[in-house]
């Protein structure tokens, strides 16, 4: 039975394997020279700082890439959604919601959701823009 | 995986020795010390040879030594017993701003119950003026506690000096002022002699001296007067009642005869590594910040900033390549919980969530020092890769250069 305080005090039980995998391999890290669409979101409260790079031809996401700064999650909820935006329209990538970008991590710690929350936001900002 | 722990200030591993020295003592020597027949009288004498070691590792007289749970019961007793028996002389006491969470969660409970609390700073290089702690007493203070050394950058304290202050105010009649020192990070990593520092009552926890968690001691200066707050036994001359933990206490003695008798081996093997490692990153790694007086510091801890990444992620990407460290800062719901020591030295929030302790052990080897200089510029330079901070400042500079 996992105890609950044990995920409080040790924040790296609290990730799933996956979530690992995504922080030390990140995908499409970096900024995309040509892309079309690109959006920053911070934080206000704890600084996290996530940037998406969309490249986006006939509303279809063909190239994403991201720079992100702040707590684990904000890396990896990055990571993943780049990886979850390619070859989406835009419209199917306006409905990707945080829940699914912590699901596709297997799971984020209650106290880290603003990470998947952070993500949505860019995203949204992002597409906004075309 | 090759591993490498490097988290030698949240806990050692116990010393084999040790081990060897405790087991009897939960096995067929198993009597309890307030027992009067032979079992409890071989757990006694085994428990009075332990508080003989423990006391002579910091020159304490062996009833001077309050056997008990760790460090953070020693410093709950430590503070909480002298502000109740002194609570008619005054309710002011003076700690620092870099205490550990055992020693300010002690002091903010009491602010709480109507104690004033003055906390000192500790500017850039992380270490308490004497001339702060003057300021700072009042006719109504009755003890100041400040730490001998601190747990996330390993800053030497100025103990002996206020010791000396507090002699001296002491000498001049203020009968009922006391000094505590939290030295859990420090016994068995520096000499510490309680005539030295001058101090009153001084804590220590023997899980940083490769002995078992669950056990530690507060020196009690014999003049000192203490309300206890463990009651309902005679133990520990009725300054801590509870049986008393034979096992753990034997284990406890014999680690502070290693560490007292092989002290000046462990300091030069600590103090070499360190100082490798140190130049290694430097050499390595740009935009780092030394956090805390590299001078007169514990020798086996290190504390960096990598400037631009996120001290969290740099313990997981390390972690994974079985590096363990540990960085004081969180990231929690939205809200950001920098590090409040690397907070009180003045840097900024960025700095103090780039920041991460590597503390040494005494098993501690020149091979994991190799190791982890391989795979920490890796692990730096993967994170700074995707950091929008790093990518603007590299921009900013190409600018300036071209």
């Amino acid at each position: 039975m996992t105890n609950p305080q044990s995920t409080i005090r040790n924040p790296q039980s609290a990730y799933s394997a996956r979530f690992k995998e995504h922080l030390t391999n990140p995908r499409h890290a970096g900024a995309l020279a040509d892309a079309n669409a690109v959006a920053e979101c911070v934080n206000p409260i704890c600084g996290d700082r996530l940037q998406l790079f969309l490249r986006i031809r006939d509303q279809r996401i063909e190239a994403a890439g991201f720079l992100a700064y702040g707590c684990p999650p904000t890396v990896a909820c990055g990571s993943v959604l780049t990886e979850m935006l390619q070859g989406l329209t835009t419209d199917q990538a306006q409905r990707l919601t945080r829940r699914e970008i912590i699901d596709a991590l297997g799971g984020l710690p209650a106290r880290k959701s603003h990470a998947a929350a952070l993500a949505v936001e860019t995203l949204h900002t992002a597409l906004a823009k075309i | 995986m090759r591993r490498v722990y490097l988290d030698n200030s949240a806990t050692t591993p116990v010393d084999r020795r040790v081990i060897e020295a405790m087991l009897p003592y939960l096995t067929e020597k198993f009597g309890n010390a307030s027992s009067v027949h032979f079992f409890g009288q071989e757990a006694r004498a085994a428990v009075d040879r332990a508080r003989r070691e423990v006391a002579a590792l910091i020159n304490a007289r062996p009833n001077e030594i309050v056997l008990l749970s760790g460090g953070t019961e020693a410093n709950n007793l430590a503070i909480r017993g002298v502000a109740e028996s002194n609570a008619q002389h005054g309710q002011h006491m003076i700690t620092s701003a870099i205490e550990h969470s055992a020693v300010r969660g002690v002091c903010d409970a009491l602010e709480a119950r109507g104690w004033e609390v003055t906390r000192l700073p500790v500017y850039e290089d992380g270490v308490v003026r004497i001339e702060d702690v003057r300021a700072a007493l009042r006719p109504d203070t009755v003890l100041v506690t400040v730490m001998l050394a601190n747990n996330e950058i390993g800053t030497i304290q100025p103990i002996v000096e206020i010791g000396q202050l507090i002699q001296a105010e002491r000498a001049r009649g203020r009968k009922h002022l006391w000094l505590h020192t939290d030295a859990v990070q420090a016994a068995g990593r520096m000499v510490v002699n309680v005539e030295n520092l001058n101090c009153d009552l001084l804590s220590l926890s023997a899980h940083k001296l490769n002995a078992p968690k669950g056990i530690g001691a507060l020196f009690v200066r014999r003049s000192v007067r203490l309300t206890p707050q463990n009651v309902g036994g005679h133990q520990e001359r009725e300054r801590r009642a509870g049986t008393e933990a034979v096992g753990s206490i034997v284990a406890f003695g014999e680690a502070a005869r290693l560490a007292r008798e092989e002290l000046d081996g462990r300091i030069a093997h600590l103090r070499t590594l360190r100082d490798r490692f140190e130049a290694g990153v430097t050499a390595r790694i740009s935009d780092i910040v030394f956090n805390g007086y590299r001078e007169q510091r514990l020798p086996h801890l290190s504390n960096i900033s990598f400037r631009f990444i996120e001290g969290e992620g740099l313990l997981i990407n390390l972690d994974m390549q079985g590096v363990a460290v540990s960085t004081g800062s969180a990231c929690s719901s939205g809200s950001l919980e920098p590090s409040p020591v690397i907070r009180a030295l003045g840097r900024s929030d960025e700095l103090a969530r780039g920041s991460i302790r590597f503390s040494l052990g005494k098993d501690t080897t020149d091979e994991d020092i190799t190791y982890v200089l391989e795979v920490l510029p890796r692990a730096v330079e993967n994170l700074r890769r995707l950091s929008p901070l790093y990518q603007q400042a590299i921009a900013e500079r190409t600018c300036v250069n071209a």
